[in-house]
């Protein structure tokens, strides 16, 4: 069975004039680490919120672990974790209290839930400053913070939307080896990023998405030799998605 | 600019709204009563013709529409004091067995004292003056100080012009005296004026627990309400603040964890409420004597305000949540917040009493959350009111806050689903 599966997927949002998704398939294996790739504007995001309830396609279906996102999102929340782009916690708070308070949510018995949080904030250098709020952290412990928050539950699918954009070189180095060891745990990685070298370092597949539909996919080693005059990921990215660069304004 | 556009129509609504209502609520009490009628119950006890003067009198009256019998039955003034009480009609008055027999008595004298200045022998059987009698008027307890006083001199305009009459009649009585009513005692006509009077009375008598009209206990609870409701304000900062620093998006990710979350704040939010109210009551039964002001009286069953109190803290607090879901921007739910609650305050009667504002406005009186609260509060305070009498408002605060939440909800749904 496959750990996600998006099939014919079409997305336009209200007052947009191209679809953010037009037909867009493709799957993920169970216990692998998977890199979503493609230029700003591909529907990387739009994506990963359809899998997480946090948008509705016009049609398609998505299917996590063979539950249907669009029927049975209650229980995929139970072992879905979405790390969004956007830093996703209670800024007045500490990180401790952000963290305690997220996990009696999800309903974690709290001797577990303590001894999870003081292993994640450990795991992510985050221990020392477990009791400053959420609004004096740097950008890169903010991110950090933010992964730990979707990691209390223990998912068995991690959900990254971009989550070394724009972060220091120590902090992502932490993430990505983090990636790794939570793979070799037994669970299941779907992560996105326009770092190329990075993907082509972590992922055991990747999927590349353009204007909102699937380019290719495939191991990246296989990607590279396949491609002519490839030597790099980068190079088949850009032989795929072409030179011209994509510029999406964020704001509507 | 377009997103801004929703902010800026606020910015014209909402002045216009606060300046229209404004001017209708404080043109109330300037217009003196003159243009509205009273509903006026009248137990009639004496049944002679000054109580009929005084009935013909009132019910001809541009100010009172008179209601002087109960199903087909005249109206007794024990029950005429149990509608009072119970808020279904604002004044009452009855008229005392014999007051007829003393107004002709009163008359008779004046007349016997001129006919015996013009040389005549008087005529009228007359006995002793007998000490002042009154009709009396009775308030809705809710009705405030400044209403009764009206009423009450309206009302002795009305009887005074009957007992002129009497001695009109009894003066003609007089073949040739047409000329010596004019040299009539002047204390004499003072005498039969003060004859009867109009004397407000209180509807029960429990001695110091009897009458509670007076500014604290009709502004507390008023002004308390009023700050009460003035939570929405922070409530929808709290959400909007939540949505931009992404938190709403995390408890969104939780399975089932919306609910509570909402759930939570709604508890939090108006157990504060009550707590405010607590505040504000001892401010009134404590603090108030230091200022040399009354104290507040609680009502029989004063602990009837913790569930008023709360159940005004939820709808006020569902509001806020409501206000927090439908507006994108702190600046746009503050102005909205603050100058709402104002509106729904004045024309809910927080700052003029509803009966005496045009009819139109009582009935968008109905519309307020405010005006529930205080009615329910105003139960149980003035009119010493049980768990029967506040069911009404309490069931209508707890409607009202269940319909904003649920609105709240659906909204939150549709942003999802029209994305
Ligand atoms: N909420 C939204 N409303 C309207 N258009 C949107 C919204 N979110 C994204 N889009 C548009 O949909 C397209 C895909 O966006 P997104 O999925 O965020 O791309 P990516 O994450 O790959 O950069 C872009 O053209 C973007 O402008
Ligand atoms: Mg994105």
């Amino acid at each position: 069975m496959f750990a996600i599966e998006i099939r014919d997927i079409h997305k336009k949002y209200k007052g947009a004039i191209t679809p953010a998704l037009d037909g867009f398939s493709f799957f993920v294996l169970p216990k692998k680490i998977v890199g979503l790739l493609g230029p700003n504007g591909a529907g990387k995001t739009t994506t990963i919120n359809i899998l997480c309830g946090l948008v509705k396609p016009d049609s398609g279906t998505a299917i996590i672990s063979g539950m249907d996102c669009m029927k049975e999102m209650d229980s995929i929340r139970r072992f879905i974790g979405l790390v969004p782009q956007q830093i996703a916690l209670f800024e007045s708070l500490t990180a401790n209290e952000n963290l305690l308070y997220i996990g009696r949510l999800y309903g974690l018995e709290s001797n577990m839930l303590a001894n999870r949080i003081r292993y994640l904030l450990e795991r992510f250098g985050l221990d020392k400053h477990a009791d400053k709020r959420i609004k004096a952290y740097s950008g890169g412990m903010k991110r950090r913070a933010n992964i730990i928050a979707s990691l209390l539950h223990e998912p068995d699918l991690l959900v990254l939307d971009e989550p070394t954009a724009g972060v220091d070189v120590q902090s992502r180095a932490m993430i990505l080896e983090f990636m790794k060891e939570y793979k070799n745990q037994g669970k299941t990685i779907l992560y996105t990023s326009h770092l190329m070298d990075e993907a082509e370092q972590v992922c055991d597949d990747v999927v590349i998405v353009d204007e909102g539909k699937f380019v290719i996919n495939g191991a990246p080693k296989d990607l590279i030799k396949s491609t002519t005059n490839c030597k790099r990921l980068e190079d088949v990215f850009l032989h795929y998605t072409g030179r011209v660069v994509r510029d999406t304004p964020t704001d509507e | 600019m377009r997103r801004d556009m929703s902010g800026l129509l606020l910015l014209l609504v909402m002045p216009v709204a606060l300046i229209i209502v404004m001017a209708l609520i404080e043109d109330a009490p300037f217009r003196d009563y003159q243009e509205l009628k009273f509903d006026l119950l009248l137990a009639d006890n004496d049944q002679g013709s000054l109580a009929r003067q005084i009935t013909d009198g009132l019910k001809h009256s541009k100010n009172f529409h008179i209601i002087d019998s109960l199903n087909g039955q005249p109206m007794t003034e024990a029950q005429l004091k149990q509608l009072l009480s119970e808020g279904k009609y604002k004044i009452g008055i009855t008229l005392p067995a014999g007051i007829t027999a003393e107004a002709v008595n009163s008359a008779n004298i004046v007349v016997n004292n001129i006919s015996q200045k013009i040389g005549m022998s008087p005529t009228m059987p007359a006995r002793e003056l007998r000490p002042q009698m009154f009709v009396h008027v009775f308030f809705d307890p809710v009705s405030k100080p400044a209403f009764r006083a009206t009423i009450t001199t309206a009302l002795d305009k009305y009887i005074t012009y009957s007992c002129t009459n009497i001695l009109m009649q009894r003066l003609s009585m007089l073949s040739n005296g047409a000329s010596a009513a004019t040299d009539a005692n002047m204390d004499d006509m003072k005498k039969i004026m003060q004859g009867i009077g109009v004397k407000e009375e209180p509807l029960n008598n429990r001695g110091k627990e009897t009458m509670h009209i007076n500014s604290v206990q009709h502004n507390v609870p008023a002004w308390a309400i009023f700050g009460m409701f003035f939570i929405c304000i922070p409530i929808a900062g709290h959400i909007i603040k939540e949505r931009e620093d992404g938190s709403a998006l995390r408890i969104g990710l939780i399975p089932n964890a919306g609910g509570y979350v909402v759930m939570g704040k709604i508890i939090f939010y108006s157990l504060i409420c009550m707590l405010q109210f607590m505040c504000m009551l001892c401010v009134g039964l404590w603090a108030m004597p230091l200022f040399g002001l009354p104290a507040l009286y609680p009502g029989l069953h004063s602990w009837l305000l913790l569930p008023v109190s709360l159940c005004i803290g939820f709808a006020a607090t569902a509001y806020g949540i409501f206000a927090g879901t439908v507006f994108k921007t702190i600046t746009q739910a503050l102005p909205y917040g603050s100058v709402s609650i104002i509106i729904l305050s004045a024309i809910g009667g927080i700052w003029v009493p509803i009966e005496i504002l045009p009819h139109s406005m009582q009935l968008m009186a109905l519309a307020s959350p405010l005006h529930w609260s205080l009615e329910a509060v105003n139960q149980v305070i003035l009119r010493d009111g049980n768990i029967q009498s506040i069911a009404l408002p309490l069931l209508i605060l707890i409607a009202t806050g269940g319909a904003l939440w649920g609105i709240s909800a659906l909204i939150n749904n549709r942003k999802y689903k029209n994305l």
